[in-house]
């Protein structure tokens, strides 16, 4: 009895570090689009946004039985609820990258000086969802932390971005839809490292049973 | 075992108890039946005297128990029974007994009675008046004797019962308390009864032999481990489910895994898509093949599945690292893509000038130089198609080529003196000085060596720049020094200038001409002869290019 849970267990997480994968391909495909000039590499992008809905999906239903049938107590209650939040976030995740794609495709972004700090940001924000998956899959609550600590630094390159943005308003010239969709962009990546957030926090919950923030 | 050893002895104390009474019973029945005849016919005898004496008389104060006194008349009329009524009695003359005392004077005989399970004992005499007096006397059958000692004999047999019970018990317990006790790593030490060391003795030479199967699988098995560990290419077994069996410290380096990661599913490692794609298909059945970055490398990675009996066991992932081929590739299409390239540009010139002399379209005074640039340009083409048939032959090891017993230094005047007319031409004055040294080589190479130096440090110069070379002698090496007051060579660009076609300044090659293959050429020749090739330069002064040739066996001279 225990034995099968067990496996049902295993099962999830091997589900969710999957899911994750999917998630860190795709804002990976977005930000190499970007900052590679290539917006025909974003066209993958929302495929892989579908695909992580249906993992979504279909975690959402594994982690539903197993509360359901296995009405589990202490750790694997703690496991299996996080996971079912932990996805959401994930799947958040997927969404925004398929939105910076879409802006991608339309063109607009040119490459430019502005889009080295884009590029920046989106290293920044790639560390932060690469760390806070490997923090859950290793249970390292040290790595969850420093992805909670990390925010700081993608939100002062939006912060930055903003203010660059607001000098090309300020120029005469300014090209309006090139400068609305960077901030978009930044935005998508600003709120990617806050889902990756996120995620650190439940895997500390999942581990420790605490809720903070 | 107890139970039989029980059995054993129990069947032993039977087969003794019942033989023993079967012997004294038969013995002492035939000695007793002899006493009780004899007394019979003693007891007769007296009887008969009493009648002889007293008559009939004789019966009436007669009072004995045991016999039965019957008196029977000549005609076999019974005239007295001691038992019965003698009325009812039949004739007796016929009796066995009475016929034998009527004719002997004394008879015997015993008849059994079967209803009364007892022997009846006859004796009989005959009188003087030729009446019979028989007596008899019943005796007890054997099977009635027995029957009356059941009781006894149970009890017997009850106690032989525990006797062997508890026999059995001990001796089964003696008997395995030793075998018990065994001390299986030296069976040999052990101290047993006698009968148990042939035992002993087979699993001692038992124990040997699994010790040798042992040693020699460990043997083997630490021969395939230290096989895995030593591997460069990375290498993990994965069991049915995905999950690690074994990794080899190649992978487990590349993979960021630690020392404990067996039971670990292969997600928890490496989350790469394609990578989880060829291990599913792998562990389906279908080998992959994929290639993947990791680290900033690229690595090539087979996912083979494990079979056995058509059954899917697991599968192995093997990382190959393809940086290198990759990279090597990578120079080799640019290599193609130059000589097509340089192959293409005088091509062109030549192209360009034969039509304008095809269509008569060049003033007679041009006709000279025109012709002149096409020579120059089709020498150019020859010299490059030479120098990448020299450099593919260097490629293969210049295998074909002889080797043999070379002075340098009378080879450095050969090559010094075919470019005096280019040094004088470029403004350079060339000198050669040293010693003779004597190395194996191959003449050719070793000649192109210096050639191409010595060219370079004269292209390579400045109006009235120096080229000094020298041939000397180090320890066990052959030293060539080609020293120029040249325009030297940028240290970030030392590095590269052995590449093909790789030029530092690459407005000024189409000036001096040359294919920019010919240092290619030179560290080719080097390899081929171990030698060592040490570039000094700076910029504006000069460039020093040491060639050591080390005189080993292969090189000796």
């Amino acid at each position: 009895m225990r034995r099968e849970f067990d496996e049902q267990l295993e099962l999830l997480n091997k589900e969710l570090i999957t899911m994750g994968a999917f998630c860190e391909n795709a804002i990976a495909m977005s930000a190499k689009a970007l900052t590679e000039g290539k917006p025909e590499l974003a066209e993958h992008v929302p495929d892989l946004s579908v695909q992580i809905d249906h993992k979504e999906r279909e975690i959402e239903t594994m982690c539903l039985k197993l509360l359901l049938q296995r009405q589990p107590v202490a750790k694997d209650l703690r496991i299996v609820s996080s996971a079912l939040k932990m996805v959401t976030d994930m799947a958040r995740i997927g969404d925004q990258s398929a939105d910076i794609a879409e802006i991608i495709t339309l063109a607009n972004i040119h490459a430019d000086d502005d889009t080295q700090i884009i590029h920046d940001m989106s290293v920044a924000v790639i560390k932060m969802v690469t760390d806070s998956i490997d923090a859950f899959v290793k249970k390292d609550m040290k790595m969850a932390k420093a992805v909670i600590e990390y925010d700081d630094i993608v939100d002062s390159f939006f912060d930055k971005v903003k203010k660059i943005l607001i000098n090309l308003f300020s120029k005469p010239e300014a090209d309006g839809e090139y400068a609305i969709d960077l901030l978009m962009i930044a935005k998508y990546f600003e709120r990617i490292g806050d889902h990756a957030v996120n995620i650190a926090k439940w895997v500390l919950f999942s581990i420790t049973g605490n809720k903070e923030g | 075992m107890t139970k039989r050893i029980f059995r054993s002895i129990c069947l032993v104390a039977l087969v003794v108890f019942f033989s023993c009474v079967i012997l004294f019973m038969g013995v002492l029945y035939e000695y007793f039946s002899n006493v009780e005849h004899a007394q019979l016919a003693m007891q007769t005898d007296l009887a008969a005297q009493g009648v002889r004496n007293e008559g009939i008389g004789y019966f009436d104060d007669l009072s004995i128990a045991d016999y039965r006194i019957t008196w029977i008349d000549t005609d076999g009329h019974v005239i007295y029974d001691s038992e019965s009524d003698t009325a009812n009695m039949e004739n007796h003359l016929e009796r066995e007994e009475v016929q034998e005392a009527l004719l002997a004077g004394y008879g015997e005989s015993e008849r059994y009675s079967v209803t009364l399970m007892e022997r009846a004992l006859y004796s009989a005499r005959k009188l003087d008046d030729g009446s019979v007096l028989r007596l008899s006397i019943s005796q007890k059958s054997i099977l009635t004797l027995l029957l009356g000692m059941v009781q006894p004999v149970c009890m017997i047999f009850g106690i032989a019962l525990v006797l062997s019970v508890v026999l059995a018990i001990r001796v089964s317990k003696k008997i395995v308390e030793p075998i018990n006790e065994i001390d299986l790593d030296d069976p040999l030490s052990n101290e047993g009864y006698d009968e148990l060391s042939p035992f002993l003795r087979r699993i001692d030479s038992q124990r040997k032999q699994l010790h040798k199967q042992e040693t020699r699988l460990l043997q083997k098995e630490n021969e395939l481990n230290t096989i895995i560990d030593s591997m460069n290419e990375g290498m993990v077994l994965l069991n049915p489910q995905g999950k690690i069996i074994s990794i080899n410290p190649a992978a487990r380096k590349l993979l960021d895994a630690g020392e404990n990661c067996a039971g670990m599913d292969m997600l928890s490692l490496c989350r790469n898509l394609d990578l989880q794609e060829i291990l599913g298909d792998a562990l389906k059945g279908e080998r992959g093949e994929r290639t993947i970055l990791l680290h900033g490398e690229s690595y090539q990675i087979d996912a083979n599945p494990i079979t056995s009996e058509n059954l899917v066991k697991g599968a192995a992932l093997f990382f190959f690292n393809i940086t290198e081929k990759e990279k090597s590739e990578q120079i080799r299409r640019e290599f193609t893509a130059n000589v097509s390239h340089e192959l293409k540009t005088p091509l062109h010139t030549i192209s360009g000038y034969a039509e304008l002399l095809k269509d008569n379209m060049v003033k007679e005074n041009d006709r000279m130089p025109f012709a002149g640039k096409i020579y120059n340009e089709t020498q150019r083409m020859i010299r490059l198609v030479e120098d990448i048939i020299s450099l593919s032959r260097l490629d293969e090891g210049a295998a074909d080529m002889k080797r043999e017993d070379i002075e340098l230094y009378g080879l450095a005047l050969k090559a010094v003196q075919s470019l005096e007319t280019e040094a004088e031409a470029a403004g350079v004055t060339l000198t050669l000085s040293g010693t003779a040294v004597t190395l194996n080589g191959i003449s050719q190479l070793l000649y192109s060596v210096i050639y191409n130096l010595c060219d370079n440090a004269i292209k390579y110069n400045q109006e009235h720049g120096k080229v000094t070379v020298t041939v000397r002698r180090e320890e066990s090496a052959a030293v060539l020094t080609v020293e120029d007051t040249g325009i030297g060579i940028a240290p970030e660009h030392q590095e590269r200038i052995f590449e093909r076609f790789y030029r530092v300044d690459k407005s000024r090659s189409k000036a001096v001409g040359g294919t920019g293959l010919g240092l290619s050429i030179v560290k080719h020749a080097a390899k081929i002869h171990h030698a060592r090739i040490e570039v000094n330069s700076s910029v504006g002064k000069g460039t020093i290019v040491i060639v050591r040739f080390p005189i080993t066996k292969e090189n000796k001279g």
